[in-house]
């Protein structure tokens, strides 16, 4: 089968400090996939390279067919670079709604402005994914009247209803008081249950156990393991992954 | 805390709740009477100077009343050119200010040249000087403006430069995730500066817009000088001078440009509780 997602020989640096380090890794269609790693270890910007947030220093991107070369240049290239966030849905740690607009508005408004969507069809593709999130009732307020977790899951609502091939997920949970966390996380496994590809950096190793096909742990801009959760979980193959699970396992944060 | 769990105030409780309620109510109420009576003492006393009366062996001043009954009227008459020249110009210099914000903001060099260029050109000269370049200087070089239109241009220009900082303040306050939930969605620039940024930069910037009008209703006397536009202060100064009434004529011109101030500040102030108010 195709991947939705593979990145190869991926190299970031922010000035002169080398974050990625000729990374590879894939995501096959229906795939949930964790990124788990310490702070400061490159996994987001992994995750924001992917739709081109970050543009990769060195490195091809392809998304669901849609390949991104270094050499590629001007129009072409942002050609292709649109394509493929057209087929990548984000969703960021600090959701990031659009203040000035209500919640249905800003559901409607990436399929309305940047697909050309009639509004009737927009607001009826919108009504559905407020609903399987659970907010249809909010659609006219404002976000700022929402709490976290209703902002996190109105901004998985936006992001699912330009209908992309895989979801990614900055940190989605890292924002919020804990008593939020746990309704965005059942959002997140009902979109996995409905078969979205999906790609989720997180620290919510309970999560990442429980709905992960596979977790790729990173440290240091590289990929240090790729495993099946139970796999991974139970024996970890590098001490730096041990040391992880072990900090999440006693509580820590 | 579940409400079943909180013991319900008791009568006593609730009354004590009310009176300290009420003495707070009483305290602000007491303030604001305090202020608007010393404000009355403080006019009466503005209006008794200038009333000619001899009281306690102060003498005041005495102001010719039939020329200000004369005047009063076609000093009044230069109040809708003022208001004229100020909204124009203010419409001139918002248009401007943005588009400096916005090429301070571009990473064309030419454009963001151009854009510390001109707030530099004209902060860097008095708005006087302005004024006349328009009017006396261009002239000479066999350009003629209308008075108004040198007016608007020079006011135009001049606060364009000061109020771009207003909307690069404006831009700076939408931060970085908005522009990025953009791009995720798959905005090109353009669309993510008209439908996400500026929406919001515009939001914050109406308030000291609406403080840079009401400046502008005073600054607009300087192109009086002009002599070509008949607002309050060219009318306050014709007739001053023609018959040596400038302390009437200016007084005049003081009350009117006050009184247009008071106006517009007070708009102003609702048109920034509504904003506060409003959930966007």
């Amino acid at each position: 089968m195709p991947l939705i997602v593979k990145v190869s020989d991926l190299d970031k640096y922010f000035g002169r400090l080398h974050v990625l380090k000729k990374v590879s890794m894939d995501v096959a269609p229906r795939e949930v996939v964790c990124i788990i790693g310490r702070s400061g270890s490159g996994k987001s910007t992994l995750l924001r390279c992917i739709n081109f947030l970050e543009e990769p220093s060195f490195g091809t991107i392809e998304v669901d067919g849609i390949k991104v070369e270094i050499g590629h240049k001007g129009k072409a290239r942002r050609e292709l670079v649109h394509e493929v966030r057209l087929k990548t849905g984000m969703v960021f740690q600090e959701f990031n709604l659009f203040p000035h607009m209500s919640v249905l508005e800003n559901v409607i408004e990436g399929p309305v402005t940047v697909k050309g969507m009639p509004k009737e069809q927009a607001v009826e593709l919108a009504e559905q994914n407020l609903d399987s999130v659970g907010l249809l009732f909010k659609k006219d307020e404002f976000p700022n009247r929402l709490s976290g977790g209703q902002k996190q899951r109105v901004a998985i609502a936006r992001a699912l209803t330009m209908e992309p091939k895989v979801m990614l997920f900055d940190e989605p949970t890292s924002a919020l008081d804990p008593e939020l966390i746990g309704e965005v996380l059942n959002v997140m496994k009902k979109v996995a249950k409905d078969g979205m590809t999906m790609l989720v950096v997180t620290h919510e190793m309970g999560f990442a156990r429980e709905v992960a096909d596979r977790v790729l742990v990173m440290a240091d801009g590289e990929i240090i393991e790729d495993a099946k959760p139970d796999n991974l979980f139970s024996k970890p193959n590098d001490p730096r992954t041990k040391a992880l699970i072990d900090r999440y396992r006693t509580g820590g944060s | 805390m579940a409400e079943s769990t909180v013991a319900r105030d008791t009568a006593e409780q609730v009354a004590k709740g009310e009176l300290l309620y009420q003495e707070q109510q009483r305290q602000t109420r007491h303030f604001r009477m305090n202020v608007s009576a010393s404000w009355g003492i403080m006019m009466l006393i503005l209006i008794y100077l200038f009333s000619g009366q001899n009281f306690l062996g102060i003498k005041t001043i005495q102001l010719d009343t039939e020329f200000i009954r004369e005047n009063l009227s076609f000093i009044a008459g230069g109040i809708g050119q003022t208001l004229l020249v100020s909204f124009l110009s203010i419409l001139l210099a918002t248009v401007l200010a943005l588009l400096a914000a916005l090429g301070r903001l571009s990473t064309i060099p030419p454009l963001y040249a151009l854009s510390t260029f001109y707030v530099s050109l004209i902060r860097g000269t008095p708005l006087y000087l302005q004024i006349f370049f328009f009017f006396l200087a261009l002239p000479q070089l066999g350009i003629v403006l209308s008075g108004l239109f040198a007016g608007v241009l020079a006011l135009g220009l001049n606060y364009g430069a000061y109020m771009s900082e207003i909307f690069r303040a404006g831009l700076g306050s939408v931060g970085k995730g908005q522009r990025e939930a953009a791009i995720a969605l798959g905005m090109n620039p353009r669309q993510t500066m008209q439908r996400i940024v500026l929406p919001q930069a515009l939001r914050f910037a109406i308030p000291p817009i609406g403080n840079d009008f009401i400046a502008m209703t005073k600054d607009s006397a300087l192109v009086a000088a002009t002599g070509f536009v008949h607002e309050v202060m060219w009318r306050a100064t014709r007739v001053g001078r023609a018959q040596f009434n400038n302390l009437e004529a200016l007084i005049i011109a003081a009350m009117f440009y006050w009184i247009m101030t008071i106006i517009l500040t007070y708009i102003q102030g609702a048109i920034e509780t509504r904003l506060a108010r409003g959930d966007r």
